[in-house]
């Protein structure tokens, strides 16, 4: 008896959405009907976006964030400050910054943070461009912008220890109070790390 | 129970509702919860324990029972096709703050891509059914739980007394959950530093990095869990002294710190931790001091530790014990003399517990009052009736006193399903 089995283009795409972080087989499923359905156009546009997104994209060769041109637009704005570099985990963290509006310099995309568990090391990331750049030394401060996490602080603590000399200001992100929120309520941890890094008004 | 005790009860924490799916022997459990005490009886393997372990459970994200928290999902769930199985254990709870909802879903998932058709489990924790990180739910719920394995804490091992102290802090204490947290993080992380050394796959120059964390964290833990010991030795003496064995014997309680046994001349030579005991005396307060002889030991190993691929020093290794007249409980104590002083530890955390937080944390008694003599049952269930909220299972509910029966509401367990007794029972 024959039996039921979907096409293998859609089996194909099924396969290749529940791959995704996040997906499982049901939404993967659902997602691809969904494109079935859809006008030929949407699914095309997606899968022009796809193509486009690997192959119009690269790392910038001097900071590392992804970008369209070589360098990225950060690196060649001459109306930047070129001597205060920002040194992040993720290319999202620098789009994060940049919402912020609150930097105006440089910045350094590591592209993960050090976690021996994980088999992550300082070499399987970009620290060595980060020491070669540095050294260069028309930095005046490096603001070590890692996540709050035990893997991003010791990331932020070993390039520190590499990179400590003269002339260099090294600084971190500080961990406080949310905006807007009330000290009442504000969690014991949230709250001891405010303390910590309290500072001189 | 009198009105005006009852309007004060349920102002204070206390289960208004419990809801269990696929959690052990229940598939559904919708059960109103009074205040007071409640009597939990019915017939072996129904479920009376397993209804304790949901409300601790919730409490404190840990089982007493289990080794795997998958074990804690209904087998007969497990059994089906589905992709994806939910246990959900949910308590309204009422507290002085107000009323909260605060739920753990544990999650066992089938994977498709691997054939040996084993999935993966994982757990959620939600306060008013928003995800919040599992220790987040701490703090909500306090119990105390006394369970007839409990003596096992004087004899069974280290890891087991590490584990209770660390469950009792973590209820009261958050800084100290997350400090324990991330220590444990810096040892795994530590650990596999080690491991890439050894084998020439890494340089050393995260090591230090790890190890300051190591010292700066676990000398935190070590310190809060010493001192609380500490807290809990004055209770614990006072109650066994006075009330439990009538000025006969004295009992204490120490904190044995690893670190301090692996100082170079120093070997096993303190095994009962007087060395150490006199030094905390005049260090409790200082938590650098502790920190630079963490620092020391952590040193000394390090070679050792090279060549395991593990740290050998830390709280972690850490171990807490009995002493009874000044010897050792767990090698020299009798059962009885055992079981007396696991009754004045579980006391002395009531105690404690309502000293930090003001208020009496709910007592989940699992079988416990069956062995106790008529005297003791009489002081235990003092604690009971203080208690704004308690849960006692027996298989038979005659061993209580009518006069206990009759204050407390109580519940028939059969094959998973739970029903409140509607007579008076012991009146029949
Ligand atoms: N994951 C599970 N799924 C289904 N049933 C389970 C699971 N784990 C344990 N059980 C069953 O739950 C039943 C009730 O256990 P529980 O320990 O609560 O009984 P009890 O009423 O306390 O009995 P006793 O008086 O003997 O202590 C046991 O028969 C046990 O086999
Ligand atoms: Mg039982
Ligand atoms: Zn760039």
């Amino acid at each position: 008896m024959a039996q039921a089995v979907l096409p293998q283009p859609v089996q194909r795409l099924i396969n290749e959405l529940s791959r995704l972080p996040g997906v499982g087989p049901k939404s993967a499923a659902r997602l691809t009907f969904y494109l079935l359905r859809t006008a030929d156009e949407q699914a095309l546009d997606l899968a022009q976006a796809l193509q486009d997104l690997i192959e119009r994209t690269q790392f910038c060769s001097t900071c590392f964030n992804i970008t369209e041109e070589d360098p990225c637009l950060i690196c060649q704005d001459a109306g930047r400050d070129q001597s205060i570099l920002c040194v992040v985990e993720e290319p999202l963290d620098v789009l994060a910054i940049e919402r912020s509006r609150a930097f105006n310099g440089r910045y350094h995309v590591l592209h993960g943070a050090i976690s021996p568990v994980e088999g992550v090391g300082p070499e399987d990331l970009r620290v060595a461009e980060l020491v070669e750049r540095v050294e260069q030394g028309k930095f005046r401060e490096l603001i070590l912008a890692t996540n709050p996490t035990l893997e991003g602080e010791s990331t932020s603590l070993y390039i520190q220890r590499r990179l400590a000399r003269e002339g260099l200001r090294i600084t971190r992100l500080a961990r406080g109070l949310p905006v807007g929120g009330d000290l009442e309520y504000t969690d014991e941890i949230t709250l001891s790390r405010a303390m910590e890094g309290r500072q001189e008004l | 129970m009198l009105a005006y005790q009852l309007v004060y009860f349920v102002l204070l924490m206390h289960i208004t509702r419990l809801s269990l799916t696929n959690f052990r022997n229940y598939g559904r459990l919708e059960l109103d919860l009074p205040v007071g005490p409640s009597l939990i009886h019915g017939n072996n393997a129904q479920g009376k324990t397993n209804l304790l372990e949901a409300v601790y459970y919730l409490a404190t994200t840990k089982s007493p029972h289990a080794d795997q928290d998958q074990q804690l999902i209904n087998w007969v769930a497990m059994q089906a096709e589905e992709p994806v199985i939910v246990g959900r254990l949910v308590a309204q709870i009422s507290t002085s703050q107000g009323v909260k909802t605060i739920e753990m879903r544990l999650i066992y998932e089938r994977s498709q891509s691997l054939r040996n058709g084993r999935g993966s489990f994982r757990r959620e924790a939600l306060v008013d059914k928003r995800k919040v990180r599992l220790m987040d739910l701490l703090g909500h719920l306090r119990v105390v739980m006394f369970l007839p394995e409990d003596v096992q804490l004087i004899t069974g091992s280290p890891r087991q007394r590490r584990r209770y102290l660390d469950i009792t802090l973590c209820q009261i204490d958050p800084l100290y959950c997350r400090t324990l947290s991330n220590y444990n993080k810096v040892l795994e992380q530590r650990n596999a530093l080690l491991r890439q050394i050894a084998e020439g796959q890494s340089s050393r120059a995260m090591l230090p990095i790890y190890t300051e964390k190591l010292v700066k964290l676990g000398s935190r833990v070590l310190v809060r869990r010493a001192r609380f010991v500490d807290e809990l030795a004055r209770e614990v003496h006072r109650i066994h002294y006075e009330a439990l064995t009538e000025g006969r014997e004295t009992v204490r309680l120490h904190y044995l710190p690893g670190l301090w046994h692996n100082k170079p001349g120093n070997n096993d030579t303190d095994t009962n931790g007087k060395g150490w005991a006199a030094w905390w005396q005049t260090h409790s307060q200082d938590e650098a001091a502790v920190a630079e002889r963490f620092d020391e030991a952590v040193e000394t190993s390090f070679a050792a530790d090279l060549a395991r691929g593990a740290t050998s020093v830390g709280p972690h290794r850490d171990d807490w014990q009995f002493l009874l007249n000044g010897r050792s409980l767990s090698s020299y104590g009798s059962r009885g003399q055992q079981r007396t002083a696991i009754l004045a530890l579980k006391m002395a955390e009531i105690n404690w517990m309502t000293g930090q937080t003001g208020e009496v944390p709910i007592l989940l008694l699992d079988e416990v009052v069956a062995e106790l003599d008529a005297q003791r049952r009489a002081l235990l269930l003092d604690y009971v009736k203080d208690a704004n909220q308690a849960f006692l299972t027996a298989t038979d509910p005659a061993m209580f006193s009518l006069d206990f029966l009759r204050n407390a509401s109580s519940f028939l367990v059969e094959n998973g399903r739970v029903q409140l007794d509607t007579g008076q029972i012991g009146f029949s």
